[in-house]
C-alpha cells in the first residue's frame, strides 16, 4: 500500500496522459495513442457527468523489442473534483481498471489491476497535466507516469481549429530506462482532437480522441 | 392621409411586426469553458432540447446562447441542468429578444 502510494507520487513527479479522459453525460468517447512501443486504445461511456465505464487495451514493448505485454482491461473513470473558473478549468481524475495481461517471459495470462490518477489545469492558451497509472500483475510492474505542458498559438472561435504545441515526458517501469520526450502538434476542433509528434528516439507518435 | 403620414404609419406597423416576431434566446454565462473539444457537450445536449432552434457557443466571452423555436418557450432550468451535465457551471442566465445569429454578431462586433 505504502509502496503503491509512493509509486503514484513518483510517477506524478515524473510524468501525464491525455486531456479529459471522458466526455459529457451520455456520451461515448474513443481514444487512441499509437507509437512504436506503445499502442493504446479504448472506448468509454459516461453514465453521469462524473463517471464513465469502458473497455481498453494496450500493447507495450521494451526499447530493445525483447519484452512485450498486451493488456486488456475494463476500466472506470471518475471525475473526483472539478474547478470551473472564469478563465480556466482544473480537474482531478481517478482511474480504476482490471483485466488480463499476456506477454513474453511468462506463459498464459495474469490478472492485472491498473489504478491511476490524473490532475490537469487548462485555460484557452495553456495546458498542464500530470498522470500516473500502476500497471501491476503477479510478478509484473509496468507503472506509467507522464507530465504534459502545452500552449496554444492563439485563441480561436468555437467552430475553428486551434493549434497547440504540447511537450510530454513519460516513463514506463520495467520496459524502458529512458524518459520518452515527445513534442507534439495538437489540433483541436469542437469534434476532433489530434496530436502528432516525434519522440526523442525519432519514433512517430499519433493520438486522437473523438466523442460521439 | 398625405404621403408623409402614410410612410410613418407603414414604418410603425413594420416595426411592431418585427418586434412581435423577434427571436427569443436564453443567454448563459458559463465558467470553465476553455476548450472547444470539451465544450462540444454543451452544444450537443442543448441542441437536443425540443424548443431549441439554434445554439451559439463563444469560448472567449464564456457565453452560450440558445434560441427558441417560433412559438416555443425555453426552460431555463433545463438549460442550466444540461450545461451542468456537460461539466460546466452557469454563472448568469438571461432571456433576450435576439436570435443566436444576432448574439453572435453582437459578440463579434464587441471584440
Amino acid at each position: 500500500m505504502k509502496r503503491s502510494a509512493v509509486s503514484i507520487t513518483l510517477a506524478l513527479c515524473l510524468g501525464a496522459a491525455h486531456a479529459a479522459p471522458m466526455g459529457f453525460k451520455d456520451s461515448v468517447m474513443t481514444m487512441g495513442d499509437f507509437s512504436q512501443n506503445w499502442r493504446e486504445s479504448w472506448v468509454n461511456y459516461a453514465f453521469t457527468a462524473r463517471d464513465a465505464v469502458g473497455l481498453g487495451g494496450i500493447d507495450m514493448r521494451s526499447d530493445d523489442k525483447s519484452k512485450s505485454r498486451t493488456l486488456v482491461e475494463l476500466n472506470y473513470t471518475r471525475l473526483l473534483q472539478r474547478w470551473n473558473l472564469e478563465h480556466a478549468q482544473a480537474n482531478v481524475w481517478l482511474f480504476a481498471g482490471v483485466g488480463t495481461i499476456q506477454g513474453s517471459g511468462f506463459s498464459g495470462s495474469r490478472l492485472a489491476y491498473t489504478p491511476g490518477l490524473q490532475v490537469d489545469f487548462e485555460t484557452t492558451r495553456v495546458y498542464v497535466a500530470a498522470s500516473a497509472r500502476l500497471y501491476r500483475a503477479n510478478g509484473l510492474n509496468h507503472d506509467f507516469g507522464s507530465v504534459r505542458v502545452g500552449f496554444s498559438f492563439y485563441e480561436v472561435d468555437y467552430d475553428q481549429t486551434q493549434p497547440w504545441l504540447v511537450l510530454e515526458a513519460r516513463r514506463v517501469r520495467g520496459l524502458s530506462d529512458k524518459t520518452e520526450i515527445t513534442p507534439m502538434l495538437r489540433l483541436i476542433h469542437n469534434r476532433y482532437f489530434v496530436e502528432l509528434g516525434v519522440n526523442n528516439s525519432r519514433q512517430a507518435r499519433a493520438n486522437f480522441m473523438y466523442v460521439f | 392621409m398625405n404621403c408623409m403620414s402614410r410612410s410613418l404609419l407603414a414604418l410603425t406597423l413594420a416595426a411592431m411586426a418585427a418586434s412581435s416576431f423577434a427571436a427569443t434566446s436564453v443567454k448563459a454565462t458559463v465558467n470553465g469553458m476553455v476548450c472547444a473539444f470539451c465544450a462540444q457537450g454543451i452544444e450537443k445536449r442543448l441542441s437536443k432540447l425540443p424548443a431549441t432552434q439554434a445554439v451559439y457557443v463563444d469560448l472567449k466571452q464564456k457565453v452560450v446562447a440558445v434560441e427558441a423555436k417560433d412559438g416555443q418557450t425555453l426552460d431555463a432550468k433545463a438549460i442550466t441542468a444540461e450545461i451542468i451535465d456537460a461539466g460546466y457551471d452557469v454563472i448568469k442566465l438571461e432571456t433576450v429578444q435576439q436570435s443566436a445569429a444576432e448574439i453572435k454578431a453582437d459578440m463579434k462586433g464587441g471584440k
